[in-house]
């Protein structure tokens, strides 16, 4: 749009796959670098005039999301089995369109605490995981976390939590005002003794660096922002990329394949245009950021003879150690109105339950939120499952809307390396390429935190007045947004995909850096610290390209 | 283009909420031009599109029971039957095959049980309950409820929730901003205040 233009045949500094939360923040960093970069996005460009409350649209007809009816999938989770097509159900989603995932995330912003870098030192193994400490630290990471606070925007109080990390700024917006749901979180935890506080949303509080604040509208779970007052890169990152006249964005171009030369060096990338026409797009180095699902599915489907595991596949690691965060709910409805459709989802968590205790007889940990739920129609949805679903008795539980709230209990998934996302062996997608495989099966631990934390947030809710509690039931999952731990970090390349600057152990000038970077789940909203990651990454290599080390 | 198979594996509520989206799921694969035809004149048109006069009758009828009318507006009010009509020519035609096969179950075992009785649509409202209990558990029902709630709260240029009515029965305000206080529990919310620290 407003950026330059590079030709495929001359190569670029950096070529970036994927546009999204790491993507976008890579190539902003890059461009302001001075270094010559192009973004390429398989999905549309959207601007706010595309963007409508049309709930039928974006969770029902794949509005914005991976598309199976083009893009399908198969799942199985038994990896003895054959994965069969989930036909309308694809297991993993993600937005496809320039801003990815952060164009209809729920924008959840809280950071992984120190613990999360150094578990498995402070617990020990876990048999039969990948269950390791990060090669990073909290404190290495710390800068990059303001840095997303900062450049992004995030609204919190700092300080409001006893549970959280250091941090070397406060916030740079103050809280989001505080809905009925946080209000009650807020009084029935404390009631407990539990420390809840202002949730930090990557969603402005109020006007912050050319963007509006929130109008609380209520559409931002699955939605893009109309006001642009959600973080989304497409909002931020992006037009400062191509602000700098070294970034071109090209939407519509979906990557097929990453080459190689005779020196084992990444040449540039192969991508399909809407008509299908095959381009090359030649750079001095790659940087894969296309989510946890389709980056380990890229350097997969980029087999040839000299890599014939796929790229950067010397560990066999490459997609596996898939990782969702299991999130439990717990729905709960109060004598008088709270209204939750009305702003953003979350104003109150609290992380007394995050550090996992070996006293429970499970690993794991989590935080708690207040939020809707989804608005009208998939939350109409949900409660059929959840007592009469049609006559006069249903039309009362619709009734009910106004005065129902969720507790959503984030938690985490254990690295399973049979937990992953491969090339399913027969089905392919619409232009001809292999479709991706899943294979997904919650560790017993990951159901058990679930379980737990779902009890809390039970208690919470009794204890805050509520007239009905209601537990969601505890389910394998076979879903998620969540795509984790697919090219994971680490500084054995026995066992580890990237190394701690998201280098790939085995080609030096291509780079990894998303969701799939991750070594353990945290305790869900990802976002955050994948975005920290991609800044960090960002400095460590534009210093690796100026020293002519890529 | 999927094929949709067998009703009860592609069509049940079940199913679909395993997904974690719902219909979502379901729906998804057809995101076609025809989405846009089929929801221009969504309300100008009385013509029937997909069912005939009878099917409408029988959907009609199936989906006032589902959120009936009382003292205020149902499913029937709402032009749920319509949605589902426009839907089946348009973003819901993969499942067109599907739902009139599972109507045509429907109505050849409602009659089979009532040889000589009246139509389902024109049955007593007790009757029609009472015959809907008996078979609320098949993937015709589920899949029919999961679109009734569809209609009744997707935007109305679908064809249903007309007038707004759905969102008017949930209590869902359609408007693109707010100011708090948004609830009564937060009207008069004193402020956060920060707690000790605790380790």
């Amino acid at each position: 749009m407003t950026g330059r233009h590079y030709e495929d045949s001359s190569p670029v500094d950096f070529v970036v796959v994927g546009s999204g939360a790491a993507g976008g923040v890579i190539a902003r960093e890059l461009a302001i670098g001075g270094f010559s970069t192009v973004v390429l996005e398989q999905g549309p460009r959207l601007t706010p005039a595309n963007f409508e409350h049309d709930e039928l649209k974006y969770w029902f007809l794949s509005g914005i999301t991976n598309n199976p009816a083009r893009s399908p999938q198969t799942f199985r989770a038994d990896p003895s089995t054959t994965a069969v097509p989930t036909g309308m159900r694809p297991p993993l989603v993600y937005a496809r369109t320039v801003g990815g995932s952060s164009t209809h995330f729920t924008a959840n912003y809280w950071r992984f605490h120190e613990i999360d870098f150094v578990e498995r030192s402070r617990l020990g193994s876990i048999a039969g995981t990948g269950f390791e400490d990060w090669p990073i630290t909290y404190a290495e990471l710390e800068p990059y976390y303001t840095k997303v606070d900062w450049d992004i925007g995030v609204s919190g109080l700092a300080g409001a939590s006893p549970f959280d990390p250091p941090r070397s700024r406060p916030y740079p917006m103050p809280p989001l005002p505080v809905k009925s749901s946080g209000v009650l979180l807020e009084r029935g935890a404390r009631k407990l003794g539990l420390h809840p506080f202002p949730a930090p949303m990557a969603i402005n509080s109020q006007p912050y660096r050319g963007r509006p604040g929130c109008v609380h509208c209520g559409f931002c779970h699955g939605f893009a922002c109309e006001v642009q007052a959600k973080a989304a890169t497409l909002f931020n990152m992006i037009p400062e990329a191509e602000a700098t006249g070294n970034c071109e964005i090209r939407p519509n171009s979906y990557v097929v394949r990453i080459d190689t030369n005779a020196r084992g060096r990444a040449t540039g990338v192969a991508y399909l245009d809407t008509q299908g026409r095959e381009h090359f797009q030649k750079a001095r180095a790659v940087v894969v950021s296309a989510n946890g699902a389709e980056t380990p599915r890229l350097l997969l489907a980029s087999a040839s003879s000299q890599f014939p595991d796929g790229l950067a596949n010397s560990s066999g690691l490459v997609g596996k150690y898939l990782m969702f965060n299991y999130s439990s709910r717990v729905s709960a409805a109060f004598e008088h109105e709270l209204n939750e459709f009305k702003s953003v989802q979350v104003t109150r968590i609290l992380h007394d339950f995050y550090d996992s205790d070996p006293k429970r007889g499970f690993y794991g940990g989590g935080g708690l939120d207040a939020r809707i739920g989804p608005q009208p129609a998939f939350w109409a949805q949900r409660l059929s499952s959840e007592g009469p679903s049609w006559g006069a008795a249903f039309k009362e539980r619709l009734r009910e809307f106004p005065r129902s709230m969720q507790v959503a209990c984030h938690g985490t998934s254990l690295p399973v390396a049979a937990n992953s996302v491969s090339l399913d062996p027969t089905l392919k997608d619409a232009w001809g390429r292999p479709a991706l495989r899943v294979t997904y099966k919650d560790h017993p631990d990951d159901l058990a935190n679930a379980r737990f934390l779902q009890d809390r947030g039970v208690e919470i809710m009794e204890a805050a007045g509520a007239q009905r509690v209601i537990r969601a039931a505890i389910r394998a999952q076979s879903f998620s947004v969540h795509l984790l731990g697919t090219c994971r970090m680490g500084n054995d390349p026995r066992t580890s995909v990237v190394d701690r600057y998201h280098r790939t152990h085995d080609i030096r000038n291509l780079f990894v850096c998303d969701g799939s970077s991750l070594v353990t789940s945290g305790r869900g909203q990802p976002t955050m610290t994948i975005q920290a990651l991609a800044f960090r990454a960002a400095d460590h290599i534009g210093r690796f390209a100026r020293a002519g080390d890529i | 283009m999927p094929d949709f198979g067998d009703l009860e594996t592609r069509f049940s509520r079940r199913a679909l909420l395993e997904a974690g989206v719902g219909i979502a799921a379901i729906l998804t694969l057809c995101r076609s031009a025809a989405v846009h035809a089929a929801v221009t004149e969504a309300h100008g048109s009385t013509e029937w599109r997909f069912f005939s006069a009878s099917e409408a009758r029988t959907v009609d009828a199936i989906v006032a029971q589902i959120i009936p009318t009382d003292k205020t507006p149902g499913a029937r009010e709402m032009g749920v039957a319509r949605f589902i009509d426009h839907g089946l020519t348009g973003f819901l035609a993969p499942l067109a095959v599907a739902f009139r096969a599972g109507l045509a179950d429907f109505e050849a075992q409602y009659h089979s049980r009532n040889p000589q009785g009246q139509e389902f649509a024109s049955l007593p409202p007790a009757r029609q309950i009472e015959w809907l209990q008996q078979v609320d558990h098949t993937p015709f029902f589920e899949s029919l409820q999961q679109l009734t709630v569809l209609g009744a709260l997707s935007m109305p240029k679908y064809g249903g929730n007309r007038d707004g009515l759905g969102w008017q029965l949930i209590g869902f305000t359609d408007q693109h901003a707010f100011a708090p206080p948004f609830g009564y529990y937060d009207r008069d919310y004193p402020g956060f205040s920060v707690p000790e620290p605790v380790r």
